[in-house]
């Protein structure tokens, strides 16, 4: 009974340590390859910084008119967009507008419910943000492997973008 | 060319008094089992291409990396329900075996297992290319980051090592390698590896995610599946094994080649053997009492005895000379399609082959009949091979059945369930001899499995339905 004896115990260590490894627990298991932030880690260029830095994580649910946050010059105003409902949760983008330009864009909610799409949206987002700030509307690429999110940001975009009467 | 030409001596009936019976009643099985069954596996498969199909998963066929994300969870849902087909096929569950046979669900298993496996490969290449192409990682950084960062995917990998190692061990030229007992141990990881596969599906798996309703449904169709094989594997036959002992009582020689093994109990009230079914035998007689055999019954039960008779063609069954009189059995089944429950026609041709002879003679002995209904023929190699011959003399002539014998070597090179002497005949010309009007009849046929091939050709050939040739194979 020497082989079988060995099987097993070799079976039953193999299966203790794969069940002691935090993917093998939950479905919330995995830290996610990079984090989705507030602040745009793409590249919004100029006043980036100052107009969209309290993002972080605040969600205005519904439709909110162009909030008069951090206005830090006197016309840089944000405008958030309707939050779109996606087959994998809700897109809200925030456009900071100065001077009749967009001068920034990024997300205040993106799906990042499981490790997918968070892994998806790490560099989803940050290409649609640079793609809104070059293109200056809402006609704007999708991003591969993304289309769902992209569809939700287009729209949520182009709320935003028709609130600020641009 | 009268039957006379074929029919060889038999051997000197020892004195042995006959089993007396009680007749039990017949078990017909429904012909919608089998429908019912199969639109069952239809049904499931119909359901995970209905989830990918309202996943969208069409509609993501557009672009390189959606076509092999896409493509890669339908072949990984259809893997996963054909596993999960494949744990019920092994079950054991009663309405399945009675509608297909243990042989047939067999080789039904062996198929859907290669085809289950080539499509876990192809969702294995289809999604780590897939998510390589929509990600900046590249392929290596893909796998990697497949492995260790998402829900249960390390679980996968290892359920995929799994199956693996059972499904290398199954091809024909690795198992003939193996002892069966150490492919049988191997093949039992095939549990472990649909289990450990299930995690990513549900935690990972698009489909799955999206609707709390689908995920909810698999796991209790896995856990349906693991129910069966705990109630129908384990479960059934513990019960049956142990609420009353059931003790050898008599072991005797049938010729040199065989032995007739009796067993007794209260419990055997209880089991709902009909004549012609087989058994899974443990004898707790010392070592070996683990492996399980299958043996036919080959007396009508009566409700207080079982009796087998089985040839001596490898260990464990030499081992039946040595057993002892109250030993402890364990039974699995009763198993088999070879039953009164299967005749629908009111002639029936017996034809057996050898040791296959055994669950004809409790056929012949349990089925309802009137004199001239039913045929017995019986065929072997030589006189030793005859197995229960007079028995079945002596219940053909109380019933008025018919027993033929036909004994010779089979002539070489050629395919056939003849003895060279009726070598000048093709088969079917030799069965309408025997049987002119075995288009009309239900044909039991066992035996070696090419000798079976071979009578069930010449039954079709002369006319005979397919659906009215009941054939049991024990080595698949």
């Amino acid at each position: 009974m020497r082989r079988i004896t060995l099987w097993v115990l070799g079976t039953i260590t193999t299966l203790v340590l794969l069940f002691s490894y935090n993917t093998s627990t939950s479905s919330a298991g995995g830290a996610p390859s990079s984090v989705i932030s507030g602040t745009a880690s793409g590249t919004s260029d100029s006043s980036g910084a100052s107009g969209s830095s309290n993002s972080d994580g605040s969600s205005s649910s519904s439709s909110s008119s162009s909030s008069s946050s951090a206005a830090k010059t006197s016309a840089a105003k944000t405008y958030d967009g309707d939050s779109v409902m996606t087959q994998w949760g809700v897109v809200q983008v925030r456009i900071t507008v100065k001077d009749g330009r967009i001068t920034a864009a990024d997300v205040l909610q993106v799906p990042s419910e499981n490790h997918r799409d968070q892994e998806i949206n790490s560099y989803a987002v940050p290409v649609l943000n640079s793609e809104v700030t070059n293109a200056q509307n809402a006609n704007i690429d999708m991003v591969s492997g993304a289309t769902v999110t992209s569809d939700g940001y287009i729209r949520s975009l182009q709320s935003a973008i028709d609130q600020a009467g641009l | 060319m009268t039957t006379a030409d074929l029919a060889g001596r038999m051997p000197a009936p020892p004195a042995s008094p006959q089993v007396a019976t009680v007749p039990r009643s017949v078990r017909r099985v429904p012909t919608w089992w089998r429908d019912a069954s199969a639109a069952l596996l239809w049904a499931v498969l119909l359901y995970v291409t209905a989830l990918w199909v309202g996943g969208g998963g069409l509609g993501d066929l557009g672009s390189v990396a959606g076509l092999l994300t896409s493509t890669g969870r339908l072949t990984g849902l259809i893997a996963s329900a054909l596993l999960l087909v494949q744990v019920l096929l092994m079950a054991r569950v009663p309405w399945f075996e009675q509608a297909w046979g243990q042989d047939g669900l067999a080789r039904l298993h062996r198929t859907v297992g290669f085809t289950s496996f080539t499509l876990m490969v192809g969702h294995i290449v289809l999604i780590t290319l897939g998510y390589a192409a929509a990600s900046p990682a590249g392929l290596w950084g893909t796998v990697v980051d497949l492995v260790v960062s998402y829900p249960g995917m390390l679980l996968a990998v290892a359920g995929t090592a799994a199956l693996v190692m059972v499904v290398v061990t199954s091809v024909k030229k690795a198992r003939a390698r193996l002892r069966y007992e150490s492919w049988h141990l191997i093949h039992l990881y095939a549990y472990l590896g649909a289990g450990l596969a299930l995690p990513h599906q549900l935690w990972t798996g698009q489909e799955f995610l999206s609707s709390p309703f689908a995920t909810v449904f698999w796991w209790g169709v896995y856990a349906v599946a693991a129910g069966a094989v705990l109630v129908f594997r384990v479960g059934v036959p513990l019960w049956r094994s142990l609420r009353a002992p059931i003790v050898v009582s008599d072991v005797r020689p049938e010729g040199s080649d065989a032995t007739t093994v009796t067993v007794s109990g209260a419990g055997l009230a209880h089991l709902p053997a009909q004549a012609g079914q087989f058994f899974i035998w443990r004898f707790l007689s010392g070592s070996g009492w683990t492996r399980g055999h299958p043996y036919s019954v080959s007396a009508a039960p009566d409700g207080r005895t079982l009796r087998l008779t089985a040839a001596h063609l490898g260990d464990g069954s030499a081992a039946l000379t040595r057993l002892r009189p109250g030993t402890r059995v364990l039974v699995e089944g009763p198993f088999g399609r070879l039953h009164p429950g299967l005749r629908s026609r009111r002639r029936v041709l017996l034809m057996g082959a050898g040791i296959g002879i055994a669950p004809l003679r409790a056929l012949l002995e349990a089925l309802p009949q009137q004199p001239g209904d039913v045929t017995v023929v019986q065929r072997a190699g030589s006189p030793s091979g005859l197995v229960l011959a007079h028995e079945i003399r002596d219940l053909a002539a109380a019933r008025g059945a018919r027993h033929v014998v036909v004994e010779g070597h089979r002539a070489p090179g050629r395919d056939s369930w003849l003895p060279a002497q009726a070598a000048h005949l093709t088969d079917a010309q030799a069965l309408l001899e025997l049987v002119p009007d075995v288009r009309d009849h239900d044909v039991f046929l066992c035996g070696a499995p090419d000798w079976m091939d071979a009578a069930r050709a010449a039954a079709l050939e002369c006319g005979v339905p397919a659906d009215h040739i009941h054939l049991e194979r024990f080595a698949y």
